[in-house]
């Protein structure tokens, strides 16, 4: 509550807090959004163009690769696309290998992974780091391993039943470099590099995939440590080379799929390397030999959870990550015995209301005693109009006085803050959620395209505030607190459609609440009314 | 940081309270409770008891009045002769502790 009550200087405050708030939102969806999407516009347009060249490069078997610039650690490898010496099927995956020895490109083969245009998802951006590029400590050996083709043992394999071998060998004037890939039926994979005559050398699990980068969620690295703290280096954050030991897990994600590197047996050393934008791409320490397991995909708790219970760590959401991935199990569990996202959300909703119920029942009851003092408070106002610190003193005393207090505190509302931001990220950064529908909402991930559970959400504040007594003293507040449903439904036009159902399903139920609360209270009135004109 | 905390307490008191509308149980509310202690009390004695205070506002406490309580020495503090204007009350309650109310008037 306002310590002066000086009316004009209210005014202003709401004025000011309003067109900061709107200010925020325009400006954010000019500033952020919009070019975001003019991003993924053109990044859709260079990936259809790639699709064209790789076609070509198909055809033309012999393209040399083109640019190679020197940097002061390392050679650039050629960017270009080299031509495929093997492929292979998993269930999960089709894994295309380059003439380098490194995976061009992996494309999601489950159904349920498809771009809008309707083709199958691919992994990587094609003009990014690649996974498995071998990168030598030795200038010179690097220079001539970006120009000699790597010999696969096998051109095609079909891992989709069970588990294939393939090698890659590079044989190099002072070293032979040899990569034995086992490719695993789920899309996994388990890597043993090795180089004779020990010369040093890095490996990648290449550069973040490039489906979904945006502002909504994190992308960039995600390290686990020995002491199981995690490293998140985000895009455009890495200013210099930094370095790492006692590494379990490396992973390079963008906001929905990754691409990981693991080995909880023997952890790893490494480097995280800024690209031109800052990017921080991962390179392995290996020495001259070395065993890793990999994963390329979607972060998908129960497959991460089948591979190894520690990798859902890369699954990661934000700040809010320690209320959040509660939340996901929680959302998770109802999904398995419900099958339906949308109604999970309800029912988790639901859920959260009963927990909570004894309270917001005690306080709304508290409230309802509101309406027998109302007459007190009216003279309390009366007496300290224009002082509405000791206003609001005294109304504590009269509280008191009848052993009712009708606030419903500041901790459950502080609690709110969490559970909103919790299913905030959730919704944002679960790929589970991704493309769920609700009778006529497309993705419960975006925002409400008819703008149809905003505005039932509005109308249910309205309710909401119309039918519960309220206690605010000062005018000009009150009024305010009228044009909050407005308020909101403005700010949850764009939200995640999610989460503006949990809100929803939240209003309505402390509605019917109050209603109920209502309808009791008038009929127990009526009641004593009766008793007292038979006396 | 004292500063910080009050500057923080004052924006939010100034352009936030709207949206919990005076939900609060207690006189003096929390974030008046929690300035006050940030001027009379040690920065982690006033952080520690503004979560406890936030703590306990909810519907399972009764609410009311909660002045805050601090201790002070009030030995060797030099008396000051000249004219002052009062913006805290002390009023002691034993051992060493005193409540802190807020002189509304002093602005009058």
């Amino acid at each position: 509550m306002n310590m002066d009550n000086n009316k004009p200087t209210t005014q202003k405050r709401i004025l000011f807090a309003t067109l900061l708030a709107f200010a925020f939102f325009i400006a954010y969806d000019f500033l952020y959004i919009q070019p975001m999407q003019q991003q993924k516009i053109e990044a859709e347009k260079k990936a259809q163009g790639t699709e064209q060249t790789t076609a070509t490069s198909v055809n033309v078997q012999n393209d040399a690769p083109q640019t190679q610039t020197q940097s002061a650690t390392f050679n650039t490898a050629p960017t270009s696309n080299e031509p495929i010496i093997a492929t292979i099927k998993t269930d999960k995956n089709v894994i295309e290998i380059d003439s380098l020895g490194r995976f061009s490109q992996v494309t999601l083969s489950q159904t349920q992974y498809v771009s809008e245009s309707g083709k199958q998802l691919k992994l990587f951006n094609p003009s990014n780091l690649k996974p498995l590029e071998v990168r030598f400590s030795d200038r010179n050996i690097n220079t001539e391993a970006f120009n000699t083709p790597v010999v696969a043992d096998i051109s095609e394999i079909d891992a989709s039943k069970q588990s294939q071998t393939i090698t890659l060998t590079q044989e190099l004037t002072d070293t032979t470099l040899t990569k034995v890939i086992t490719f695993n039926p789920n899309g996994t994979y388990e890597i043993n590099v090795s180089t004779t005559n020990s010369k040093d050398f890095f490996i990648t699990p290449g550069f973040r995939p490039d489906i979904l980068a945006d502002v909504y969620a994190d992308h960039g690295v995600l390290l686990k440590n020995n002491d199981n703290t995690l490293t998140i280096v985000e895009d455009a954050d890495l200013s210099s080379i930094s370095n790492f030991v006692g590494i379990k897990i490396a992973s390079a994600f963008d906001r929905y799929y990754a691409t990981v590197l693991y080995n909880f047996e023997k952890s790893m050393a490494l480097s995280l390397m800024p690209d031109n934008a800052g990017n921080p791409q991962i390179f392995i320490n290996a020495g001259d030999d070395i065993k890793l397991y990999g994963y390329m995909g979607p972060k998908e708790y129960d497959t991460l959870k089948a591979l190894h219970p520690e990798l859902t760590d890369v699954i990661e959401y934000g700040w809010f990550t320690f209320i959040a991935k509660p939340m996901f199990t929680m959302l998770n569990y109802i999904y398995s015995v419900v099958g339906h996202w949308g109604w999970t959300i309800v029912i988790a909703t639901i859920l959260i209301k009963l927990v909570l119920y004894p309270l917001a029942h005690k306080g709304m009851v508290s409230m309802m005693k509101l309406k027998d003092l109302a007459p007190k408070i009216k003279e309390v106002q009366e007496k300290y109009k224009g002082d509405s610190q000791k206003a609001s003193m005294h109304m504590m005393e009269l509280y008191k006085k009848h052993g009712a207090n009708p606030m419903g505190g500041c901790l459950p509302i502080i609690l709110q803050i969490p559970v909103f931001f919790a299913i905030y990220r959730v919704l944002a950064n679960a790929i589970e959620l991704k493309g769920a529908d609700f009778l006529w909402v497309h993705d419960l991930a975006e925002m409400d395209p008819y703008f149809i559970l905003p505005i039932l959400m509005g109308a249910t504040m309205y309710l909401q505030q119309k039918i519960t007594p309220n206690a605010i003293q000062d005018e000009m507040q009150r009024k305010i607190f009228q044009y909050l449903p407005v308020m909101f439904t403005f700010f949850f036009l764009w939200f995640p459609a999610g989460l503006t159902l949990y809100w929803f399903v939240n209003n309505v139920f402390t509605v019917t609440h109050q209603y109920y609360l209502n309808r009791t209270y008038d009929k127990a009135k009526e009641l004593r009314k009766a008793a007292h004109e038979k006396v | 940081m004292k500063k910080v905390f009050s500057l923080l307490i004052n924006f939010y008191q100034k352009y936030l309270s709207i949206l919990s509308h005076g939900s609060c149980r207690y006189y003096p509310t929390c974030s008046e409770y929690s300035k006050w202690q940030f001027e009379n009390n040690s920065f982690f004695k006033a952080i520690y008891l503004t979560i406890t205070r936030i703590l306990r506002c909810n519907q399972l406490f009764r609410g009311g009045l909660d002045y805050p309580k601090v201790r002070i020495n009030h030995k060797n503090k030099k008396i000051m002769h000249k004219r002052v204007i009062i913006k805290y009350w002390f009023v002691p309650i034993g051992d060493g502790y005193f409540y802190v109310i807020k002189n509304w008037e002093r602005n009058k």
